[in-house]
């Protein structure tokens, strides 16, 4: 919808809605310019407004409509990539960068901090191993993917999500027991030793944890956090019928039935795959 | 049903639009709330569905010669927000006064 001013605004201000609207996502821009042409108009216009007042208005207005572009272009992102894989990622690698910024702060140097990591890294490297084996031997191998039906190219795509996030997870562990205990290494060095071996055991087992729990709960096919938790059947019938959570994808790749216990028929989470146009066909 | 917890600002906000203010400067005038928190807030009561945003109709803009604007209404589910916002902040109900047409 365009609407045509009656007269036009003054330079300044067609310069700056033109400026503006490059923050704002094209499929709203259009639509976003109308608004505010039609706001600035009528403030310029409005008779209650005096000359004097309202060149003050139209810098708050200036302010007003700058907020809403960025609200609008951030609002894009949020919906763009809100449970993404690449959200995922990026934030444990921003924390990995930001455990290693707080390590550089408590060391002084970079130098110290190298000197650090480099003796402790070859430890973790050794430690690694049997915290992994320790994780998978332990998980509930009903949260583990059974035969999820789907392409290969998802399959490849999940795994390689899931090894990355976890080596993500691994090295923000061994950074976080390095910085927990830099502050004692210079008074307390074997006892600073021995609590980073635990540290980073006890960070590596939660974020392996998380890391198997948050694969199971993502979509096999586009990677995003599955969304709208619905508990589905009665714990008192669980003899006679299924009960548990069900999740779903947001983009309607498919459903995971997740069941409360693990029962003979029912041993394992199942991922019921929604064929395209699956929402047309049950609305008819 | 449960009702969203709204912000101090968002609540007036809202309440102002519930009093018949249904232009974004109207809604700036009437609070004294700056343009850069009521737009944002306005698109977020939008995006929770507590307002609905429509456009004049052109023929209405037209013939008192300016251009059509974006008005705000508020929804049903924002009809209840309003009142749990009353009740949270009491005071609202006297910051707003009611619109005279």
């Amino acid at each position: 919808m365009s609407h045509g001013l009656p007269s036009p605004l003054p330079l300044f201000d067609r310069i700056l809605l033109r400026t503006v609207a490059k923050a704002v996502p094209f499929s709203e821009r259009e639509e976003w310019l109308d608004t505010w042409q039609a706001e600035l108009w009528h403030v310029y216009h409005c008779s209650r407004n005096r000359r004097s007042r309202t060149f003050g208005v139209i810098a708050d207005l200036s302010v007003g409509l700058t907020c809403d572009a960025v609200w609008l272009r951030t609002d894009s992102w949020r919906r763009a990539f809100s449970g993404t894989a690449i959200l995922c990622l990026v934030s444990l690698l921003g924390l990995c960068v930001l455990s290693t910024l707080l390590g550089l702060a408590l060391s002084g140097s970079w130098h110290s901090l190298s000197l650090n990591l480099g003796g402790q890294f070859k430890r973790f490297l050794i430690e690694t191993p049997l915290v992994v084996f320790v994780t998978f031997a332990t998980a509930s191998h009903r949260h583990l993917e059974q035969n999820t039906p789907g392409k290969k190219i998802y399959w490849i795509k999940r795994q390689l999500f899931f090894t990355t996030k976890t080596a993500l997870v691994l090295l923000l562990a061994f950074l976080l027991s390095v910085d927990v205990c830099m502050p004692i290494r210079m008074s307390l060095l074997y006892t600073a030793d021995l609590l980073q071996i635990l540290f980073s055991v006890f960070f590596s087992l939660i974020g392996l944890r998380w890391s198997f729990n948050d694969r199971e709960q993502r979509c096999k096919q586009c990677l995003r956090s599955l969304a709208t938790p619905a508990r589905v059947g009665r714990p008192s019938h669980n003899l006679l019928e299924w009960n548990g959570s069900e999740l779903i994808c947001k983009q309607g790749h498919g459903l995971l039935s997740i069941p409360e216990m693990e029962t003979s028929w029912c041993q394992a989470s199942q991922w019921v795959e929604q064929t395209p146009g699956w929402d047309q066909a049950a609305s008819a | 049903m449960s009702t969203l917890r709204l912000s101090h600002s968002a609540a007036l906000i809202l309440k102002a639009l519930s009093l018949g203010y249904c232009f974004g400067f109207d809604v700036m005038e009437v609070t004294g709330l700056p343009s850069g928190t009521v737009y944002p807030a306005l698109r977020r009561l939008e995006r929770d569905e507590l307002v609905v945003s429509k456009w004049e109709p052109e023929e209405e803009a037209a013939s008192n010669q300016r251009p059509a604007r974006r008005y705000y209404e508020v929804t049903r589910e924002g009809k209840a927000a309003a009142l749990a916002a009353t009740q949270r902040y009491p005071l609202l109900a006297h910051l707003v006064p009611e619109k005279h047409s």
